[in-house]
């Protein structure tokens, strides 16, 4: 056994810079595809034909391509046609783009699992589709769709690390770079496991926070 | 208040309403009733435009209700449905409070006034705040009697309001109605109940299939049928 964690020590500060740099792309890019997915999965439901079919092709696009193509379409392909985006730009861009086709959905069917009633419901009572969606259809859609979409956000952070490949210091690309300088492989892919891990499990503890404050109605 | 014209609607290819006239006049109660299939609660469901018709109009008041605005309509005419489709993530108070405050805009203080009223009137004011999955289904219906209410309708629509019921519950449901009928609302009811129909009901109809067979006072409609088709049912029915 050859392992030894004090000779990467020294590399801790690159490691949180790398680890905050994955934090603020993942937020950024959750955040983005969070409402990227919610319009999705309103035009999914929605009664026109047109927003139908623009929700459709999305989601046929960014979930039947892999996420590393779309990435490289984004930052390597783009400046063909005159747009360039900065790594970071084209990284939040293609993360949001690939989990708001996943969101899309995902908020179709919490929406489609409501009870047809309820909406006819907040109707006879004079409510508009707009005001029964906010009120009434999205906190119920909204309580059903968190368990899947905290998986869709994981994967999300997962995939994060394929932004290293378009020259992103994240969390993986650091520890490339440390093991360029200490050839120490095993513990620093180690260390960025587990800082996974501990972002992963943050994200499930609020997760699981919410789901408890949503669910009030169904303690008896 | 409601005049069908000629009114035709179809489920894809299903003729569901054949050219249905009919009128309920002010402070009437008209009960529906005809076997299942028969377009009896769709009629309902015209009334209110939880359904759209092919052909034909529907005048509200004079006025066809094709040209109306839903959140017009729907403050004139209120709507109880078989399964009561309370907002389960709201309370009870909640659920009557929520239309006032986002159709009406009425102030908090104002609404939470009208709903306490409302529901004890309908005998519900000890379970202000409980969520509709902690009730029954006779008293989750008689909130959503309650919330229909907040809004101040002209007609009230009840769609089968007690079929969902276990029997010893459909009581207080039809006590709730019954009360309103005596205060002088106008009604549209469906309902199998026979015995209530004959007491609440100023004129029955037996629609089949689509179209309205026949029509006439409680004693006239239950007693001495001219239909054989109606004669038929009510055989099945009442045994």
């Amino acid at each position: 056994m050859n392992l030894d964690y004090s000779t990467i020590m020294p590399f801790m500060p690159a490691f949180i810079d790398g680890a905050w740099m994955t934090v603020k792309l993942s937020i950024l890019s959750l955040a983005i595809g969070l409402l990227l997915g919610i319009a999705g999965g309103l035009c999914k439901v929605s009664e026109s034909k047109l927003m139908r079919n623009i929700a459709f092709v999305y989601t046929w696009i960014f979930r039947g391509t892999p996420l590393l193509v779309q990435l490289f379409i984004l930052y390597f392909g783009l400046p063909q046609l005159g747009i360039r985006l900065e790594p970071f730009e084209a990284g939040i861009l293609g993360l949001a783009l690939n989990t708001g086709a996943y969101c899309t959905e995902l908020v179709r069917s919490g929406i489609q699992a409501i009870d047809k009633g309820q909406m006819e419901a907040a109707r006879s009572l004079g409510m508009s589709k707009s005001i029964g969606m906010i009120r009434i259809i999205g906190p119920q859609a909204s309580k059903i769709m968190i368990p899947p979409l905290v998986n869709q956000f994981i994967t999300t952070i997962k995939n994060s690390s394929m932004v290293s490949l378009i020259t992103i210091a994240e969390l993986f690309r650091t520890g490339e770079t440390i093991i360029t300088t200490t050839f120490r492989s095993f513990e620093v892919y180690t260390i960025i496991g587990v800082i996974y891990l501990v972002i992963n499990s943050l994200l499930m503890a609020v997760a699981h926070r919410l789901e408890k404050g949503l669910s009030a109605h169904d303690r008896v | 208040m409601i005049e069908f014209k000629g009114v035709d609607k179809f489920f894809g290819r299903n003729h569901i309403l054949k050219g249905v006239h009919l009128s309920i006049k002010n402070n009437e109660k008209v009960v529906i009733i005809g076997p299942s299939g028969s377009g009896k609660s769709t009629v309902l469901r015209c009334i209110n435009r939880l359904e759209k018709i092919e052909s034909g109009d529907i005048l509200f008041n004079g006025q066809s209700i094709l040209k109306q605005k839903q959140s017009q309509l729907s403050t004139e005419i209120g709507m109880v449905f078989q399964r009561f489709h309370l907002f389960p993530h709201l309370t009870v108070i909640q659920n009557v409070m929520e239309a006032p405050l986002w159709v009406k805009k009425m102030k908090k203080e104002q609404a939470r006034e009208l709903a306490v009223s409302l529901l004890e009137k309908v005998g519900m004011g000890d379970k202000l705040n409980s969520y509709p999955s902690q009730l029954s289904g006779g008293q989750q219906q008689r909130v959503a009697i309650a919330r229909s209410l907040a809004m101040h309708p002209k007609l009230m629509l009840f769609d089968e309001p007690t079929s969902a019921l276990d029997p010893e519950l459909v009581g207080e449901v039809l006590q709730v109605i019954k009360q309103l009928a005596a205060e002088g609302m106008s009604m549209a009811l469906v309902t199998h109940e026979m015995g209530f129909a004959r007491e609440v009901a100023d004129r029955i109809i037996f629609m089949d299939k689509g179209q309205i067979i026949e029509t006439g006072t409680p004693d006239d409609l239950l007693s001495n049928p001219k239909e054989e088709r109606t004669r038929l049912f009510l055989s099945r029915i009442l045994h």
